[in-house]
């Protein structure tokens, strides 16, 4: 490894010191005497030239980010053209020209990096990946010198990541300006902190989340403290663990809904989101007899087993008094399957015909065990009436009641 | 006497009432109506496009085989787009020394650098007219989560016009080659690092086409009664047919014509423009004439920020008409060594050297000239040119002489008089003017010139005119007058004594 930076090093340093610029000076008196082509960022350049003239003609000289012209002063023949210091400090080609009307001389130098990094500047992306060794995040690296300069090509960076048990470091190289790694995730879920380092100048640490990938299929369980239908109490459903292929427990939050098909079929959805894998969801009982198929879903990931749950008919029958001229009904005593009042909240429904036409309907909740109706003169006239009245999947039809 | 003064004032109170509750009126209505229009419900929601091309340097990206996650068109738009503006906030921060815009486009370490030029300029006195006109990006590498992208820019063609003192000092043309790292910030591709990798000078293309034996009797065209309003509203092939069949019956082999800049709509030239401009081609095919086809008319800005949006323009047309048989020679610019004191000789030049790469460097097959308008300025260039074309309205005592010499500057090129011609005017704002039998006898002169020196030639013009827009003479009428009568066929259509010297003497 030693051996392999060194020679790197000084391979680099061949190529550059090697680099030489043609010069362009005929037909003046102009000689440049600055023979290094190749400085370091941050290093004074003064270009000099020899004249036997007195003339002091100016300097165009451009960078990668600007161009500018410098003023020479003359000194015992010798003409100097200190270049700014801002363009010393930038890496780069740097082109130059007397502006001289007889005369053409020209000429490039390069401004090289510091061979020291002062910045890692790191970027990492995406944040969060998916666990099972397909997916990765990409680590770029640019370092920099102290005067912001990406370093020289091929340097050596050091990527190192750690993930459970496992550190690794991989030495990758500087190529455009930057250098980068793709680090892959494993099968089992967690973080991978990872952080670079390049001529002894270390990164911060960063993080990146390797999530569970997508749920495989699991089964569901329901929970219920009894099987009657009394439209009070409520049944719990609850999935296995769900877990993906690696067997990883899915992100918290996963979204399962449960789907209940009954007897008509009528679907009631139901929906929770997992919490360590497990995600539950309630419903509450119906309120007559009735046979519920039930199914999970994560959409579009995973699917659960079909269960089947059987609610049991709490109220066999129930008794009905017409009063006060057959405009008051009562409904009652509604008992649950202990023969105790049934909880307050059942339904009953009141439909009202004449000649085979509905002409009203009511909802009433039952309170206390019992349900009132009151059949208004305003509202129905002094006649015969059909009344049908449900409750709790039961039906009882009074052809012709007489409302006087 | 009492009487009437007594009237004359009665008259002049109910005459000043009248007036003043006239404008109180007209002040009240003006009122109440612009308080009744509301907002515009059209421009409620700002969906006006307000893009506007400022800059568009020829920019070709290599094939996309880049390291990382593969690069999609969407994105490599929105950094084209994002890149081509950091370069133009640079050039125009440079031409300016203001740092209005650099935020947008450069981090902020990166337009640390930049403001560091433009502290050192500003104190120097040093400002900058700059462009490029060519970029050859390659991607080099997109990051996984697409925040980070790097692309080498390789020979940029960059023209830069250096000014110390307000004083031009240095022009140049460079082509460099730049890596760049960008990060995307807040939704702009934003250039972090830039490193200039190589740099040398521009080297001109000389691949010239042989013009020698070419022979050019022409006429420059407009028609009768749309002149410099070709390609509008009322453009009609049959009247072209028409008038080019007079043309070549008259024994003439070309026409020049005139693409207006801005009618034909600047970078993005206008098609249904451009597809008359075709079929006056395939009209010219049909009477087997040729057309010398004269750019950039109307145009006289120059400004180095415009230069792309020219290019774009001069691209578009010539790439679409340059495999068109009819076509004869590219006129780069009508006469413009008539904004050389309004624009500066070394920008026009300039321009015009940069105009004649960039046509040559779409159409290899066709001539490029330039028409001068005179002979003094029609050397200028002469290296680039195919043709050396000037425009002729002196006395035609001097022009063999001045061909002469043109000749021994310019050997191996063809010369064209590709303007010409004598007013026969003489009326009101031209009592001392030329009549038609004096513009017959300048015709005949002329060809008599032409053929003893082997002259190309294109006159102007075949019509007189009926109304010469201001843009082309300006208002003074004793101008427009002179200009209406040029024609070898009068407004009423017939021909003039000169129309029998149309072609030979």
């Amino acid at each position: 490894m030693q051996y392999k930076l060194t020679y790197i090093f000084l391979l680099g340093l061949i190529l550059l010191s090697s680099y030489t610029v043609a010069q362009n000076n005929e037909n003046t008196d102009l000689k440049l005497f600055t023979s290094t082509t190749n400085f370091e960022a941050g290093k004074m350049v003064v270009l000099k030239f020899s004249t036997s003239q007195a003339i002091k003609p100016l300097l165009y000289c451009a960078n990668s980010y600007g161009s500018t012209i410098v003023s020479p002063s003359l000194k015992n023949n010798i003409l100097q053209y200190v270049i700014p210091k801002n363009m010393t400090q930038k890496i780069g080609v740097v082109n130059w020209e007397i502006i001289e009307d007889t005369i053409s001389v020209t000429g490039k130098f390069n401004i090289n990096p510091k061979a020291e990094v002062a910045v890692m500047e790191t970027y990492i992306g995406p944040p969060s990946i998916e666990a099972g060794g397909t997916d990765y995040t990409m680590l770029v690296v640019i370092p920099t010198d102290a005067l912001d300069n990406p370093i020289a090509e091929n340097t050596i960076v050091n990527a190192k990541h750690q993930f459970l048990a496992s550190e690794k470091t991989e030495a990758i190289s500087t190529k455009n300006l930057i250098a980068y790694k793709n680090v892959y995730s494993q099968k089992t879920s967690g973080r991978i902190l990872m952080a670079s380092e390049c001529l002894n100048t270390n990164s911060k640490e960063f993080t990146v989340h390797v999530t569970p990938a997508v749920p495989t299929d699991f089964t569901i369980t329901a929970r219920q403290s009894h099987q009657y239908a009394d439209g009070n109490q409520v049944t719990t459903f609850i999935t296995s663990v769900l877990k993906d292929k690696h067997n990883n427990v899915v992100s918290d939050g996963t979204f399962v809904t449960f789907f209940i098909t009954n007897t008509n079929g009528d679907i009631l959805k139901t929906s929770g989101t997992t919490i360590n894998g497990v995600a539950t969801s309630k419903m509450i009982h119906p309120d007559h007899e009735e046979q519920w198929h039930i199914k999970a879903y994560v959409t579009g990931m995973a699917e659960s087993n079909t269960i089947i749950l059987n609610y049991k008919q709490v109220i066999l029958d129930f008794d009905v008094v017409f009063s006060k001229n057959n405009r008051d009904i009562t409904i009652g005593h509604l008992q649950s399957f202990l023969n105790q009042t049934i909880p307050d909240g059942l339904q009953v429904k009141l439909s009202i015909y004449k000649n085979n036409k509905r002409i009203e309907s009511y909802t009433k909740t039952s309170r206390e065990g019992f349900v009132h109706f009151n059949l208004k003169h305003h509202v129905f006239k002094n006649a015969t009436y059909k009344i049908i009245i449900k409750t709790a999947g039961l039906e009882k039809i009074y052809k012709s009641k007489t409302l006087w | 006497m009492v009487n009437g003064n007594k009237n004359i004032l009665r008259s002049v109170l109910i005459l000043s009432y009248i007036i003043l509750i006239g404008g109180v009126i007209y002040g009240i209505s003006a009122v109440f109506s612009y308080l009744n229009t509301g907002a515009d419900r059209s421009k409620m929601l700002h969906t006006e496009i307000k893009k506007v091309d400022q800059y568009v340097p020829k920019l070709m990206w290599e094939s996309l085989s880049n390291e990382g996650r593969p690069m999609d068109t969407q994105t490599l738009k929105a950094l084209e787009n994002d890149y081509l503006d950091a370069w133009y906030v640079k050039q125009v921060a440079y031409k300016t020394n203001i740092t209005e815009g650099l935020k947008d486009y450069y981090t902020d370490n990166a337009r640390k650098n930049l403001y560091d030029f433009i502290d050192l300029n500003t104190n120097t006195g040093i400002t900058i007219e700059s462009t490029t006109l060519e970029h050859h990006p390659k991607v080099e590498f997109f990051s996984e989560d697409g925040q980070q992208a790097v692309i080498t820019d390789h020979n940029v063609i960059e023209y830069k016009r250096v000014f110390k003192a307000e004083k031009l000092v240095l022009e140049t043309t460079e082509v460099a080659t730049y890596k760049i790292v960008f990060l995307l910030e807040d939704g702009f591709w934003r250039i972090r690092h830039l490193v200039k990798e190589r740099v040398e000078n521009y080297k001109d293309k000389k691949d010239l086409i042989l013009t020698k034996n070419l022979k050019i009797k022409g006429i420059n065209y407009y028609p009768r009664a749309t002149p410099w309003d070709m390609f509008g509203e009322t453009f009609s092939k049959d009247t072209i047919a028409n008038d080019f069949k007079i043309i070549k019956e008259a024994g003439l082999n070309s026409v020049r014509i005139f693409v207006q800049y801005e009618d034909f709509g600047k970078a993005n030239v206008d098609k249904t423009k451009l597809e008359k401009l075709k079929q006056t081609l395939d009209v010219a095919k049909a009477n087997n004439l040729k057309v010398v086809i004269t750019l950039f008319d109307f145009y006289g800005d120059y400004s180095v920020l415009d230069w792309t949006l020219n290019q774009r323009h001069a691209e578009t047309i010539v790439s679409n008409l340059k495999n068109h048989p009819a076509l004869l020679a590219w006129d780069i610019k009508n006469e413009p060594d008539l904004d050389f004191e309004s624009r500066h000789k070394e920008l026009v030049i300039a321009w015009l050297d940069k105009m004649i790469d960039l046509v040559k460097s779409v159409d290899d097959k066709h001539p490029v000239t330039i028409g001068w308008s005179n002979t003094i300025s029609a050397s200028i260039l002469k290296e680039k040119v195919d043709f050396v074309s000037f425009h002729y309205y002196e006395d035609l005592d001097v022009l063999e002489k001045k061909v002469e010499n043109l000749k021994l500057e310019t050997p191996n090129k063809l010369i064209a008089i590709t303007e010409f011609g004598l007013s026969s005017y003489k009326g009101l704002w031209n009592p001392f003017g030329n009549n038609k039998e004096s513009q017959a006898n300048y015709h005949k002169k002329a060809q008599g010139i032409f053929n003893d020196n082997d002259i190309s030639f294109m006159s102007w013009t075949l019509y007189d005119f009926m109304q010469i827009p201001k843009e082309v003479v300006g208002r003074l009428p004793w101008r427009k007058r002179a200009q209406e009568y040029f024609g070898f066929i009068d407004q009423n259509g017939e021909t003039k004594p000169a129309f029998k010297y149309i072609s030979k003497p």
